[in-house]
């Protein structure tokens, strides 16, 4: 899916940083903040940013934004703002992608239920990443570099077209590998949904339309496998 | 002339690599509770002492075997001689006590005091020879002398014994002397009460031909069994003033045993977190290898929780006893000691070298993330240490504190929010892989020379192609990451393969890496 505009609610360390990483992903790209103190501070690292409260109802964003191509990031310094935030948003707006920071599993949940697409439980992932880089160094650096950092090798999902050449075919029939020189890590119905499966817990995954497959391998070569789908950029 | 010479032994003494070597290998064997091989030297006493006393009370009425007499009288009582001649020699320096004699005077211009520094060395074991373990020690030896009858009371002396090795039977025994007071002051009242009453019980009944009480000592007898509520009934007053005696004692002695009763049991009470402290911290000295965490907070429980669940140790320090107690609710081994405090460690007898694998900060600041690295590299330069970033412009501040691994989380959410917004299911993916919850596992096998030389072989047996993914081969000596490698490409020992599968197809993977060779 892609989103032509974005919006950040609040401007605490977490947001600032999710602020400078996705700013330049968007044309459209705005701030919102509860407090004038937040408001200088985004000043001062470059966004311009508006006023809210909690009681709004939205309309600004209507004015402002088409919500069918937005993407908002709830990082408010509380978890319960933020699970607020998250369900007045969803009341008004059914469909726009709600990516909401969390404290800890618990308040995860919450925002889950207030109907937020995505949670991140900044402790459990930081955990996961402090363990990760004490157990599994390499991997952790392996990561890191597909993710993130400007490598050629990249991740990605590629979504089957209709008349794709591997539509009907199971996924063990295909030596990636060997044809494609990638690696299939996972299959997911729809791209959004959060019902993916890992190819290494089985290949009789039947390769559908629309299906989405989660891959790694170098810029080219999926460049390449993307050609040969036919998939239009 | 003699004064020359005890200098110059002494000082050759001090200067020997071998003694110096040999007295702090005993001393340690001895001594020093945190030594690895002390148990081992503990358990054998303790063996020795159990068959010594089994031997000595068998014999009391049956015959025994000439040999175990010979290893009783002999072997094992020679092994107790040599043990306390040991512990003698351990507990002072004797040359350090001439040489700093022998530079005092030197240093005031006067000849050198040899009896001076003769009566400071006998006056310094002489407090090793009357201390009470060491006396134990002494007459535990004695058996060796068991034709005489009377000598064989000495075998009490080597039950005594097993109060050194013993740590528990060590801490009863301090916990009583805490109290020492008390038990003189009860001591006193009871002694007092067994006097006069033994004295009126006497007068009351010696004369009465019809008492059993006729002696002093059967009056202190009867006394003693009445005021400590055994009474036996063997002997009892007859006369009215006897058992008016008998009555006023039998209130005593209540009195004495609940009075007895409550200093034990306050004696308990008080030491009781010190028990608990000295029974966590042996329990820390007998983990081989940890991560330590420095500092309780809400992620710190979340790693430690994610540690244990892959069966790795985790100690806690934290300076907040309320989070100690937290976390040791939670199940985790917790002291309540400051992470930033030289005297912490000391106190721990932490290994770093040894027994902590990483040092990971997770206090709430990094002012106190930066003091205790310093504190950690003050012991440690070698110790691997990984810290929390609250605050971006600091990030400078602790990798000049020595910390090698610094994450900060607000740049990592950061990161990963584009990585959502603009492929959410590769996010989920890489997520779900981090997290090990899906059942499909990220790994890195670091090979040696087996699994290297097998390794392109096993990937080609039909039960991991196309099941077990090899993301690629992390190669150490280009320090490169070569992904979805072929058959090309040399791999080598040291070399990391990171893999993804299920558990058991990962397992298997390295275990028919290894076993193929062998083959």
């Amino acid at each position: 899916m892609n989103y032509h505009s974005a919006i950040v609610f609040g401007f605490n360390e977490y947001a600032k940083q999710i602020a400078l990483q996705i700013a330049p992903e968007y044309p459209s790209f705005a701030v919102f903040v509860m407090n004038e103190s937040e408001r200088s501070a985004a000043k001062a690292a470059g966004f311009e940013a508006a006023l809210f409260d909690l009681g709004e109802d939205w309309r600004v964003i209507d004015e402002k934004f088409d919500p069918n191509s937005l993407i908002v990031f709830c990082a408010l310094d509380k978890d319960a703002e933020n699970v607020f935030l998250t369900i007045s948003l969803r009341s008004i707006f059914e469909n726009l992608p709600i990516i909401a920071l969390a404290g800890d599993h618990e308040s995860a949940a919450k925002m889950k239920s207030a109907g937020a697409n995505k949670v991140m439980a900044t402790q459990q992932i930081t955990a996961n990443i402090i363990t990760e880089m004490l157990e599994k160094p390499t991997v952790t650096e392996v990561l890191h570099d597909i993710l993130y950092e400007q490598s050629f090798l990249k991740i990605a999902q590629i979504t089957v077209p209709e008349k794709c050449f591997l539509v009907g075919k199971h996924l063990h029939e295909i030596d990636w590998g060997e044809e494609f020189d990638i690696l299939v890590l996972a299959i997911v119905d729809h791209q959004l949904s959060a019902t993916f499966s890992f190819t290494s817990k089985g290949h009789h995954h039947h390769i559908d339309p629309n299906d989405v497959l989660v891959v790694v391998g170098y810029d080219d070569s999926i460049a390449a496998l993307s050609e040969a789908m036919g998939v239009v950029k | 002339m003699i004064g020359r010479w005890i200098v110059g032994i002494a000082f050759f003494l001090s200067a020997s690599p071998r003694y110096r070597h040999s007295k702090k290998f005993f001393h340690n064997l001895l001594e020093n509770p945190s030594y690895p091989y002390k148990k081992f030297f503990d358990y054998t006493m303790m063996i020795l002492i159990v068959i010594s006393v089994y031997i000595l009370v068998h014999h009391v009425k049956y015959e025994v075997k000439p040999d175990w007499l010979f290893f009783n009288n002999y072997v094992i009582s020679v092994i107790f001689l040599i043990e306390y001649l040991l512990r003698l020699w351990v507990y002072s320096d004797n040359s350090k006590a001439i040489i700093e004699q022998y530079e005092h005077d030197l240093f005031l211009q006067r000849p050198f005091k040899v009896l001076t520094v003769l009566h400071h060395i006998v006056l310094t074991k002489s407090k090793f020879i009357f201390s009470p373990s060491a006396i134990i020690d002494l007459l535990a030896i004695m058996p060796f002398f068991h034709e005489m009858r009377l000598l064989r009371v000495f075998i009490l002396f080597r039950v005594f014994k097993l109060f050194r090795y013993t740590k528990s039977l060590q801490q009863f025994v301090s916990i009583l002397s805490s109290k020492k007071f008390e038990f003189l002051t009860l001591g006193m009242f009871a002694g007092v009460i067994i006097t006069v009453s033994s004295v009126l019980i006497y007068v009351m009944e010696a004369n009465n031909p019809d008492s059993p009480i006729n002696t002093l000592f059967e009056a202190v007898y009867w006394s003693v069994v009445t005021i400590f509520t055994v009474g036996y009934g063997d002997f009892v007053p007859v006369t009215s003033e006897g058992r008016m005696v008998a009555m006023v004692i039998i209130v005593a002695g209540i009195a004495v045993i609940a009075f007895s009763t409550s200093i034990v049991v306050s004696a308990f009470t008080e030491k009781l977190d010190e028990i608990k402290e000295d029974k966590l911290i042996d329990d820390v000295s007998k983990v081989d290898q940890f991560y330590l965490v420095c500092g309780y907070t809400p992620l710190a429980a979340q790693v430690a929780h994610r540690f244990l669940k892959t069966g790795k140790q985790v100690i806690i320090i934290e300076t907040n006893h309320k989070k100690v107690a937290e976390a040791q609710k939670e199940g985790f081994l917790a002291l309540n000691y400051n992470p930033a405090s030289l005297h912490s460690y000391h106190a721990i007898r932490i290994n770093f070298e040894t027994q902590v694998i990483a040092a990971i900060l997770l206090e709430e600041s990094d002012v106190l993330n930066v003091y205790t690295a310093l504190t950690i590299r003050e012991i440690s330069k070698n110790v691997q240490l990984l810290s929390i970033l609250h605050h971006h412009e600091n990030r400078r501040k602790l990798s000049l504190a020595g910390i090698n691994e610094i994450v900060y989380t607000q740049e990592l959410i950061g990161l990963m929010s584009k990585e959502v917004s603009g492929r959410p299911v590769a996010f989920e993916v890489i997520h779900a892989l981090r997290s090990e919850n899906s059942g499909v596992f990220i790994e890195e096998i670091v090979l040696d020379s087996i699994m290297a030389n097998q390794f392109f072989e096993t990937t080609k047996l039909t039960m991991f192609h196309k099941r077990l993914i090899v993301l690629g081969v992390y190669k150490q000596s280009s320090k490169s990451f070569f992904f979805n490698p072929s058959n090309s490409l040399l791999v080598e020992e040291g070399d990391v393969a990171i893999v993804v599968g299920t558990r058991s197809l990962i397992d298997e993977f390295k275990s028919l890496m290894r076993r193929k060779k062998r083959r």
